[in-house]
């Protein structure tokens, strides 16, 4: 272990990223055991193929998360903000073929049995087809530059904390999209939509699961990028120093404020990015829930790859194996538990976030000295404990033996708790 | 270097450790959850190996039914011993959560056959993925919620469920009697659904808009997004635009108890008609106390059991089951429909059994309804 | 003399690295006004701290009322009828006047429910004894300083308190609500309040009290009759420290003119001056060390500000820097000007904790280890390790931790990463607080060897000795404007303190 992370080290891995390989590694295994179909063993190409298109989904603008707390600020719009430019992307496809331009776009042409029949996208020839692509996501992406820019600029401009100034477009940036959306669909296409199916051939060839590499391919490309823009640039090393303390990146002739520009931007950009996979993914632009949520997941990935929500600390890698991490949790609670595992993967998440953050904080806790179970607020604590224990049991197990969990989980619980207390006064 | 990799170690090992605790302790939880679902569900053979899995919509009490029926059928036709288990599996209520669940079913080996309530219609993500069922040789077929049948009819062999319009049509015409006997000859309705461009939805709609006649105007058509809280703001902010409606119509289930909770509060049920869709727990109680007029319920419990029937005889290439249910040839002949029934707070109702078409649609009193949802221990259907 | 009500015996203490007060024995008599006197740094604020119970381990013995006491927390002192007015004021803004009077002690009506009521008639009560209309439900965070400040005193009298300590009260008052201050005083004392009074402003000290103590360097000094005695003598006990002895050898004459200053004025609004800096106007030539004496408030770190363009507010007048015109609104242009600024709070405002010892000293002149846009690690490392081994910094690698370094060592590594922007002024904001003594006679001849370089350097201290040592010529603030400037053969501590509490 010693040796080993002493090399790994001089690649530039950290150790809680060896943590997090060796769990990775684990889960996997234990899942090939715990299943008993040994999907991972037999279907191995399907399953590495959907925790791909998952990872991708979740780590590209988990990098965009990452960005925004290394700097030191907190972007919760992100899920709002896949929604708005998928939104964006879909309403300029609309415009595109219905709008004033359609008519050059998509020529009315006269069949061979001299009937007039209005072009559409799957006969449109290829350069139409790749223009109306390239526009939209293009659109799509500048949506994202803009709403980045509006981040930074209620933040450094009219100084709202990170947290309300993303709140507020977290629920106003979804408003806006279907807004769009039922404007776009009524203007266009004469009847007001709530959402848009994206029949593109474009998002309908990169949907099959022969082209996920692309997906991998994408988010490799831009963990590299960001990786590259943190580690060898001066852009990057300002970004680390403006989230370990902005007053002192200031008084070091740091122009902080653009930086916060990039770092939203970036964010918001990525998620745009991840727009376009969630269109192809889902088939359909539906601001109404599409991505809702999903900013979570991305905070989660970056902090269980250890970034500090303090800013200043995170690394591409840790984010990337704390994206993948999730994405495989997630898919061994459905391998091991065959039906109804969506009531259990929120449980085991959590419990998940918790422990891979503590324990990366374990070793300062113990050296402050300070008590995981203090006075009344402990006993409550543990009592807490026992009894979620006791409910895990209790619908896994069975009563008599959740009431055995209980007692015995609160039992080793409050004697440490105990031997803690003795220990303080010693 | 040196001094990072000391500062990270005992940390990093302890991470590990926690991690690999932590996984092996959920992984001995879910292998006893597993034994003791092979032990409730299949006692008489253990080999259960192979899956017959229902993915629905999303969480609602509409589907508990259908699970009984699921259940029921699991054991009137001894799945068991032909080596099938049925199981039912319920995601998020978003498009992505349940093409995110037939990912993961594809991912699994065990899968013999998927019967799926589309969330939507004409996504194409959905579609596909039927379609790599089927390439595969799982059997697909659609209950409830269909796929877009101009369109993707060959994603799925069967389609189970309720003629959405023919439905939306008859609770039309019984809100037109209902309405005729209050003196009512003209006015505006609301019909309210989760969205108003999902298909079933607009069917049902369209059906009823069809049913009621021409005489009373369709004001608006209003989506909540699942979102119940929003369903009875949307039951208020219709009574306040709108002063002239007589009717409302509760598409999805959860809209009834929201409107006919509404309209109690606001004190208007006297002059309003009220006429819902599937009858909820809460459904039959508001219609107890009055607050619904007449109730168009399908039978879920029926939809679960004709699943099981027809996925498992699919599976097991069974051809004499798929010929007695879908005897039609032409273009109906994928669909089989369930019974419908119309159900009336009691014989004080001005609608009458005998205005109804028997074939199409079951007549109930409440209280006949009742009793026949004790027998199989239901709340709702 | 009447038995004293507060006797202190050989009241010791120690912060990690310094020894902030050692040995003080005084007694303060029943009735009297006491007046503490001592520069920044003298252990006013230490002792104070320990007669208010906010420091509970100390060596010594304090006895209140004759008998020995050893307070676990405020609430003991306020117990033994201790309230200490604090001059950074505590209270809790988004709160009403009457719920900071009572906070902790909030009055419960018969069924031990909070009763606001209750506590707004008290309050009004205190208030008027004071001689003042605030109302005593406004919320504290909406009145004037001065006003604060009673509401201090009320809580003070609400407690009962028979000594109240005073932590230089008038700092942030106006002349009309001095005066007032200077009324309530004279009223509590009718009402048999001992009143301990922390000022450096003479006028004060001897217009009010009965008995002046003075402390240097955390020694008691002495304990005088405030008729015995005079401003002059009082200031030179405050300020008769030792010099340390260190030679920094000849230095060369100073060169031209690179910065001058004229009028410099900086806004305060919302505060009783109206300005932090009015017509402030200096230069500084290369090769020279200028430096800038004042008492906490005085303006020291704001000047530094204006001059580094990171001034909170308005700034007016006008710089030159090599004779054209230059007015930095940011940091960033005063560094491509060449000008560098080591900041006061060094953990606060200096380093970066998350960062090692390399990447401290290379964050602002990243651009120099670029090779084809990217940093080169390489010509990273060969710029912080010159820096290392120039400035002698004692660190196990480039990559420790740079809270790793002691205080004195991590300054080092800030001075460093300025020099390696090649910069021509440098601005040193006390550059040694909390620097041990053997790594600030090596950080005094670092600063002398950079301006035999041909820098110009502007250092600011709280201790006079180290400016005397230093600087060439002297400037010395006072709230906000210049009330001196001498040449390093003139100047003399007691001068420097005489022009600084002006």
């Amino acid at each position: 272990m010693n040796q080993r992370s002493g090399f790994l080290a001089k690649l530039g891995i950290r150790p809680n990223e060896i943590a997090l390989i060796l769990a990775i590694v684990a889960i996997i295994g234990i899942t090939l055991g715990a299943d008993a179909n040994r999907s991972y063993w037999f279907q191995w190409e399907t399953n590495s193929i959907e925790i791909g298109r998952q990872t991708a989904l979740l780590g590209i603008f988990a990098l965009g998360a990452m960005m925004v707390i290394v700097s030191g600020g907190i972007d919760l719009s992100s899920g709002s903000m896949i929604a708005f430019s998928g939104t964006v992307i879909a309403c300029s496809m609309i415009y595109l073929q219905y709008g004033p331009l359609g008519s050059l776009l998509f020529p009315v042409v006269v069949d061979s049995a001299g009937k007039s029949i209005a072009t559409d996208m799957a006969h449109a020839g290829l350069f139409v087809q790749s223009l109306v692509v390239i526009v939209s996501i293009a659109m799509g992406l500048t949506s994202g530059f803009f709403v980045g820019t509006l981040h930074a600029w209620l933040i450094t401009s009219i100084r709202l904390p990170p947290f309300v100034a993303t709140l507020s477009t977290l629920v106003g940036l979804r408003s806006m999209a279907r807004i769009l959306c039922e404007y776009t669909t009524s203007t266009y296409q004469n009847s007001k939509k709530a959402q848009v199916n994206i029949d593109h051939p474009f998002f309908t060839w990169l949907r099959d699961s022969k082209h996920v590499y692309l997906w991998v391919a994408v988010f490799f490309v831009l963990a590299a990028l960001t990786w590259v823009i943190l580690s060898r640039t001066v852009l990057g090393r300002h970004i680390y120093a403006l989230g370990g303390n902005e007053q002192a990146a200031k008084l070091s002739g740091i122009r902080t404020d653009r930086l916060k520009w990039f770092a939203y931007v970036f964010g918001a950009m990525t998620a745009s990015l991840a727009s376009v996979f969630y269109l192809a993914n889902e088939g359909v632009c539906a601001p109404v829930n599409q991505g809702r949520g999903h900013e979570l997941n991305a905070i989660a990935a970056a902090v269980v790859g250890g970034c500090s929500l303090q800013g200043g600390i995170g690394t591409v890698t840790g984010t990337f194996l704390g994206a993948l991490f999730l994405r495989i949790v997630i898919d061994s609670v459905s391998k091991i538990i065959k039906s109804g595992a969506d009531i259990w993967e929120g449980l085991i998440v959590g419990i998940v976030v918790v422990l891979a953050v503590t324990f990366s904080q374990l070793q300062q806790l113990r050296g402050s000295g300070r008590r995981l179970f203090p006075g009344a607020l402990g006993v409550c604590a543990i009592i807490t404990l026992s009894l979620f224990a006791a409910l895990i049991a209790m619908s896994t197990w069975g009563e008599k033996q959740a009431a055995m969990t209980m007692i015995g989980v609160f039992v080793v619980l409050f004697v440490y708790g105990f031997t803690e207390k003795q220990k303080a006064r010693g | 270097m040196h001094s990072l990799s000391t500062h990270f170690r005992v940390p990093g090992r302890w991470l590990s450790g926690m991690l690999l605790l932590a996984t092996l302790t959920f992984a001995g939880c879910s292998e006893k959850k597993e034994d003791s679902t092979v032990g409730n569900a299949a006692n008489a053979s253990s080999n259960a190996k192979r899956r017959i899995v229902f993915v629905v919509n999303t969480d609602d009490p509409f589907w508990d039914a259908c699970r009984e029926g699921l259940k029921e059928g699991e054991r009137h036709f001894k799945l068991a011993d032909s080596g099938l288990s049925a199981s039912m599996e319920v995601p998020d209520g978003s498009i992505k959560g349940q093409i995110d669940r037939l990912r993961q079913l594809a991912s699994q080996s065990d899968l013999a056959g998927v019967a799926l309530s589309a969330i939507s219609a004409d996504n194409p993500s959905i579609a596909e993925e039927l379609e790599n069922f089927q390439k595969k040789g799982i059997k697909v077929i659609t209950v409830d919620g269909d796929l877009l049948r101009t369109k993707y009819r060959a994603n799925r062999k069967y389609y189970i469920g309720t003629d959405n319009e023919t439905a939306g049509e008859i609770l039309g015409k019984a809100a037109a009697g209902i309405l005729a006997s209050r003196n009512k000859t003209a006015g505006g309705y609301a019909q309210f659904a989760g969205y108003t461009d999902n298909d079933n939805a607009r069917s049902r709609m369209d059906g009823f808009k069809r049913g009621v006649g021409t005489a009373f105007i369709e004001k608006d058509r209003i989506s909540d997004e699942t979102d119940r809280t929003r369903a009875q703001e949307n039951v208020r902010n219709a009574l306040s635009n709108h002063p002239d409606l007589v009717a409302l119509v509760g598409i999805w289930a959860y809209n009834a108890p929201a409107i006919a909770r509404t309209v109690e509060s606001a004190g208007v049920k006297k002059n309003m008609t009220v006429v819902t869709f599937d009858a909820q727990e809460a459904a039959i109680q508001e219609m107890e106390k009055g607050n619904i007029d007449a109730m168009l319920v399908q039978n879920p419990f029926d939809m679960g059991f004709q699943a099981v029937r027809l996925l498992s005889a699919m599976v097991l290439n069974n051809d004499s089951v798929e010929k007695e249910m879908f005897p039609n040839t032409g273009t109906d002949a994928d669909i089989y429909t369930t019974g419908l029934r119309l159900v009336v707070p009691n014989s004080g109702s001005p609608l009458k059994a005998e205005d109804f078409d028997a074939k199409v649609v079951e007549f109930m009193k409440l209280d006949d309804f009742k009793k026949w949802l004790t027998k199989y221990n239901l709340k709702s259907s | 003399m009447a038995d004293p009500i507060v006797s202190l015996r050989k009241i010791g203490k120690s912060f990690p690295g310094v020894r902030a007060l050692s040995d003080v024995s005084f007694d303060i008599a029943n009735g009297e006004l006491h007046a503490i006197c001592g520069e920044n740094g003298a252990g006013k604020s230490t002792l104070m701290k320990i007669l208010s119970g906010v420091i509970c381990d100390y060596d010594g013995e304090l006895h209140v009322s004759g008998q020995k006491v050893q307070f676990q927390g405020t609430r003991d002192a306020e117990a033994a009828s201790i309230s200490i007015i604090h001059q950074e004021l505590n209270l809790v803004e988004q709160l009403s006047v009457a719920a900071n009077i009572f906070l902790g002690r909030e009055l419960r009506n018969s069924i031990g429910l909070r009763s606001d009521a209750a506590m707004e008639s008290a309050a009004k009560k205190i208030l008027v004894e004071l001689e003042t209309d605030i109302d005593p439900r406004a919320l504290a965070g909406s009145l004037r300083v001065g006003d604060q400040q009673l509401v201090e005193i009320a809580k003070a009298l609400s407690l009962n308190s028979q000594i109240l300590i005073m932590d230089e009260p008038t700092s942030a008052l106006t002349e009309s609500e001095v005066a007032r201050l200077y009324r309530v005083i004279a009223k509590l004392r009718q009402r048999g309040a001992t009143i301990l009074y922390i000022s450096h402003k003479m006028d004060e000290v001897f217009q009010l009290s009965n008995r002046i103590t003075v402390l240097r360097d955390g020694c008691f000094i002495l304990t005088e009759n405030t008729s015995d005695t005079n401003a002059n003598e009082i200031t030179k006990w405050m300020v008769g420290r030792e010099i340390e002895s260190l030679d920094l050898g000849g230095r060369s004459a100073p060169g031209d003119v690179l910065l001058e200053v004229k009028n410099l004025s900086m806004a305060w609004p919302g505060h009783a001056r109206g300005y932090r800096l009015k017509d402030v106007s200096f230069h500084l030539r290369r090769g020279e060390v200028l430096g800038i004496a004042g008492l906490m408030g005085a303006g020291r770190t704001e000047l530094m500000e204006c001059l580094f363009g990171a001034a909170e507010h308005t700034v007016q007048g006008t710089l030159l820097l090599d004779g054209k015109p230059y007015s930095p609104n940011h940091p960033k242009e005063a560094c491509n000007a060449g000008i560098g600024l080591v900041t006061e709070d060094r953990k606060r405002l200096g380093i970066f904790p998350a960062m090692n010892v390399k990447q401290n000293i290379s964050i602002c002149s990243l651009d120099s280890t670029l090779l084809a846009g990217l940093l080169s690690s390489k010509l990273e490392q060969e710029a912080s390790s010159s820096m290392v081994g120039n400035l002698q910094v004692k660190t196990a690698s480039l990559e420790s931790a740079i809270t790793s370094l002691s205080g004195g060592n991590q300054q080092k590594c800030i001075v460093g990463r300025w020099l390696l922007t090649q910069p021509k002024i440098l601005l040193l904001d006390d550059p040694t607080r909390g620097v041990d003594v053997g790594a600030k006679s090596e950080l005094y001849r670092l600063i002398n060897k950079l301006c035999q370089d041909g820098l110009g350097v502007i250092v600011t201290s709280s201790e006079l000795p180290e400016l005397l040592t230093l600087s060439d010529r002297i400037l010395v603030l006072s709230e906000g404007r210049l009330t001196a400037e001498f040449r390093r053969e003139d100047a003399t501590q007691e001068k420097i303190m005489r022009a600084a509490t002006q």
